[in-house]
């Protein structure tokens, strides 16, 4: 019981201990390492390009662009595999003559 | 009768917004302390704090065009230094956990080391060693309770000027402050429990 007393006038003393605290201050010259800061920030190219491409009407552009690309493509690619898929069972189906209904639609001439 | 202090801000951010030198190289000095207590208060370091102060005014530099005036130019200054602090704390999360995984699979035998206590610059030496438990526990906490206190009891900040900087209701930063108390109380107890 006493234990659970002091703990929680510890816990309270602890809450409490920031009162009156002083503030924190940086070191000297902030304005200067800020101002080297901004001068290294802007001689650096991917700095520029990635602030560049961070604008949202450049993000969003890029982003409509892409998928426009990507949705070209796919509908491309489609139609083209269906033609060349009609293209690939036509050869097959001559190889081996199974374009054939009957053997008297086969091509070998009868003596 | 006319807040000259306020007047002068205005004419400051005016001129900053043209690119005025000397106009920024004031705002730094007449602001550099509240940003940087506010970052060593949610960061609990004062090299990082430094880092993030300097950041902060890069940023306000690159973007005070679109400072339009409709808040004080302190609770933008603060949900920026807010803003830069948690995404440190998150930076330094990710490599401490990028750190760990790589020791699991032996790439690194690099030992993870756990920062020493943080004593606030502005504490008494009667209180360092109280403080540095309370800062502790402060960086347990979920980090909306962590920058309700902080702005509170560090900065010194109203609730309502909380709720400003935090995009948030007054009542929305009562329960933040009574979670972070009710969490504080929580973990101190189990300290004292087990270091007494």
């Amino acid at each position: 019981m006493k234990n659970k007393k002091h703990i929680e006038q510890e816990v309270d003393k602890t809450l409490n201990s920031l009162e009156g605290i002083q503030k924190a201050t940086p070191g000297p010259y902030m304005f200067t390492r800020v101002k080297a800061r901004l001068e290294k920030g802007e001689k650096n190219f991917w700095t520029i390009a990635w602030a560049f491409l961070c604008r949202p009407a450049v993000a969003f552009t890029t982003i409509i662009a892409a998928l426009f690309i990507n949705v070209a493509i796919f509908f491309e690619f489609r139609s083209d595999s269906s033609q060349t898929a009609g293209e690939g069972e036509q050869l097959f189906a001559n190889e081996y003559n199974l374009a054939d209904n009957t053997i008297y639609d086969s091509t070998i001439e009868p003596e | 009768m006319l807040n000259t202090s306020v007047l002068d801000e205005q004419i400051l951010i005016e001129k900053l917004k043209q690119g005025d030198e000397i106009a920024f190289k004031q705002i730094v000095e007449t602001w550099q302390s509240m940003v940087y207590n506010t970052a060593i208060g949610i960061l609990q370091n004062a090299e990082d704090a430094e880092d993030v102060s300097q950041e902060v005014f890069v940023q306000v530099y690159e973007s005070v065009q679109t400072f339009k005036g409709e808040s004080k130019f302190s609770t933008w200054l603060y949900r920026i230094t807010v803003s830069k602090a948690l995404d440190h704390l998150r930076r330094k999360k990710r490599k401490k956990r990028f750190a760990y995984v790589q020791s699991l699979f032996g790439a690194d035998n690099q030992t993870i080391i756990e920062r020493p206590d943080f004593h606030h610059p502005g504490v008494t030496l009667d209180n360092k060693e109280r403080t540095a438990v309370l800062f502790k526990a402060i960086s347990q906490l979920p980090e909306n309770q962590k920058i309700a206190f902080t702005l509170h009891k560090l900065e010194g900040l109203s609730y309502q000027e909380i709720s400003d900087v935090m995009k948030t209701s007054v009542s929305s930063v009562e329960s933040l402050m009574h979670r972070a108390k009710n969490n504080l109380k929580k973990w101190l107890i189990v300290h004292y429990q087990n270091n007494d």
